[in-house]
């Protein structure tokens, strides 16, 4: 395939003739076209299979009744709200310590590549790693109790005990340790974007007599806007599907998040008669939500618009 | 004036002493964890029931042996209250091999333990003092908790090979489609690309988990449920997309001038495409097969729906570590074996990752 498009291109853009085959036209396409069939037979496929399996009976024939079980699921408005509270608040506060970061390291220094390698380990732990690391921790006779203890914060024998209380204490938790899994990686991408500034803007901006505050506002912010952008909805679609460091910590059913439904219905209670309708549901459920929010803030954000200027 | 150059000196070391302290807190934020995960993972089981948990893990253990009511008093020197602590009494060598092996992480074998009996009784028939005692020091094995885990949990090996193939299955896909779909949306204009690069990144706004469940049908039409192959399809669907907008960055940041004069000095499009862009590109196409790999490598909901009896290796740490709440340097040393590669990886190619996200120069 490429062969002929090099062999025809040549180099020197022939006008193709009109109403004939021009390879130099369909370059683009066959190009495409792999990524499309791929798509057509491994997203699209199982999307629809997932649709209709969701509005199918386990008998067979069309229902609604598999949504309305989801909507009678007793956990599910407790999923819906616990992954409503964690996204919101791991995003803002992601972004915002995020950026603050990267606003004050915004400077060359010393040890900065290594630095920036220790930000990135983060990011690189797998989930099953960062599971260990706080399921060792967190447990009452863990590490971040042993090292309160050597450090003079406890006395003997007391404990604190992470794991147990309110549930919006335990989503907390779980925010604290997506956020100490994902800041440094987004203040690595905010610092790319801030380090691409050209410093004349800044200093105009102080020169007519801006404060650090309108400078931050009115230059810097819109400036790095496409970094910022990028990182927030590539957050949030991953905030929305957080489930495996919960059912590390605390179990299946403690605190129930939409996706950790999911894996409940299809891994844990398989054998249930209806289990793959109760998990294709609460999927459909989970992929909307998705799909709204990243559209929503693309929306809000204007990346549309600006994605329409670019053409 | 010098006021002036005094004044701005002064705050340029306050800013460079906020920029050290925010470095340094950052830094040990991140590290200690990291740090807690590895020691655990060197401790032994008799020091991951204690509390407070050792800071530090022991490479010896101190060993206190005297005549006891059964046999012999074994006695281990314990870090925290600076005592030895009676743990074994009986004349069963044996016995007290499998303890220091099971429990202190220390191999020695009943013969040098029987020597170091010896030793106790030869000291008593010189000084006639029943009570006498002696102390040994043996050198531990570190890496036991891994052994341990690699041995209980059969499936482990296999597992892991079958994560590397599926990771390097998936770069191999995902490069291969998502480059070629990358360098037609940096290079052409056509009727329908907007639309195509929305789609791409519609995709992935759909949770890998809504593809994982009817996959399970699917891939078993295909005869390849609980295949590496079959996995790497489906991790494919997510990293393709990531690969095609990486893939189109790049290639728009080389210019295409270059391609141009490589086709005046008549190479064909295909050769200044392989001998200009594609080197240039590497760098690039590197952190997208990194990010491919991380994806594979890292991922567990789809492994866990769509594996029976060929498990990834982080469903094998995924059951570990379900199971295994209390024995933390087991868990640890899982949550290490899983890592370990990953973080090599990311070393590596370190530089590439930060040039793609738009080139910090450090």
């Amino acid at each position: 395939m490429s062969e002929a498009v090099a062999l025809e291109g040549g180099g020197v853009a022939r006008a193709p003739k009109r109403g004939q085959f021009s390879w130099k036209a369909a370059t683009p396409y066959l190009l495409i076209a792999p990524v499309i069939i791929y798509y057509i037979f491994f997203w699209l496929r199982p999307v629809v299979e997932l649709v209709i399996g969701s509005f199918t009976a386990v008998e067979g024939g069309f229902t609604l009744q598999n949504f309305g079980l989801v909507l009678q699921d007793p956990t599910f408005w407790p999923a819906v709200r616990n992954t409503t509270i964690i996204v919101v608040f791991s995003v803002a506060l992601e972004f915002v310590v995020a950026f603050l970061l990267a606003l004050l390291i915004n400077e060359k220094f010393p040890g900065a590549s290594a630095f920036l390698f220790v930000a990135m380990l983060p990011m690189a732990l797998p989930a099953m790693a960062v599971a260990a690391m706080w399921q060792t921790g967190l447990t009452s006779h863990g590490w971040i109790n042993s090292l309160l203890y050597y450090m003079g914060f406890l006395e003997e024998g007391q404990k604190i005990y992470f794991l147990t209380g309110s549930d919006l204490k335990n989503l907390f938790l779980i925010i604290f340790v997506d956020a100490w899994t994902v800041i440094p990686s987004v203040m690595i991408i905010l610092l790319a974007g801030l380090q691409n500034l050209p410093e004349e803007a800044k200093e105009a901006g102080y020169v007519f007599g801006g404060t650090w505050w309108t400078v931050l506002r009115k230059i810097i912010v819109p400036m790095v806007k496409p970094t910022i952008q990028t990182a927030v909805i590539l957050r949030l679609i991953a905030a929305i599907q957080i489930w495996l460091i919960i059912v590390m910590l605390f179990g299946f059913n403690r605190l129930p998040v939409l996706v950790e439904r999911i894996v409940y219905y299809t891994d844990e209670v398989p054998g249930l008669y209806n289990s793959y309708q109760m998990a294709a549901s609460y999927t459909i459920v989970v992929s909307l939500v998705v799909s709204i929010a990243a559209i929503a803030f693309l929306q809000v954000t204007g990346a549309f618009r600006k994605q329409a200027e670019d053409v | 004036m010098s006021d002036r150059s005094g004044r701005s000196n002064i705050k340029r070391v306050g800013r460079r002493t906020v920029l050290y302290i925010v470095v340094v807190g950052v830094v040990l934020v991140i590290l200690t964890p990291v740090y807690f995960l590895v020691s655990l993972s060197f401790l032994s089981t008799r020091e991951a029931y204690q509390y407070p948990l050792p800071l530090f893990p022991d490479f010896t253990t101190e060993f206190k042996l005297e005549r006891g009511e059964r046999g012999y008093l074994l006695s281990v020197y314990d870090d925290q209250s600076g005592e030895y602590e009676t743990v074994l009494d009986t004349e069963d060598m044996e016995k007290v091999s499998t303890y220091m092996r099971t429990f202190l992480n220390t191999l020695m074998t009943p013969e040098e333990i029987q020597q170091q009996v010896d030793r106790l009784e030869s000291n008593i028939t010189v000084t006639g003092m029943e009570n006498d005692a002696i102390t040994f020091t043996h050198r531990r094995d570190l890496f036991q908790n891994y052994k341990v885990f690699f041995r209980i949990t059969r499936d482990a090996v296999p597992a892991l090979i079958r994560s590397l193939q599926i990771a390097l299955l998936t770069i191999i896909i995902s490069l291969s489609i998502g480059g070629m779909a990358g360098y037609a949306f940096a290079r052409y204009r056509f009727k329908g690309r907007e639309g195509l690069k929305f789609s791409v990144l519609f995709v992935r706004m759909f949770p890998a988990v809504a593809i994982a469940i009817p996959m399970i049908i699917i891939l078993a039409d295909m005869g390849l449920y609980d295949q590496p192959l079959g996995l790497s399809l489906v991790y494919s669907v997510g990293s393709i997309g990531l690969t095609v907008w990486i893939t189109a960055s790049i290639f728009m940041g080389i210019p295409v001038s270059l391609e141009e004069a490589a086709q005046v000095f008549g190479a064909s499009r295909l050769r200044a495409f392989l001998r200009i862009t594609l080197p240039l590109a590497f760098p690039g196409l590197a952190a997208a097969a990194m990010y491919a790999f991380l994806g594979a490598w890292n991922e567990t909901v789809s492994a866990i729906i769509l594996t029976q009896f060929r498990p990834t290796f982080s469903v094998v740490v995924y059951q570990t570590l379900l199971g295994s709440t209390g024995q933390v340097n087991l868990a640890a040393a899982a949550g290490m074996t899983m890592a370990v590669p990953a973080v090599i990886f990311t070393f590596f190619i370190r530089n590439y990752i930060n040039q793609m996200w738009g080139g910090i120069t450090v």
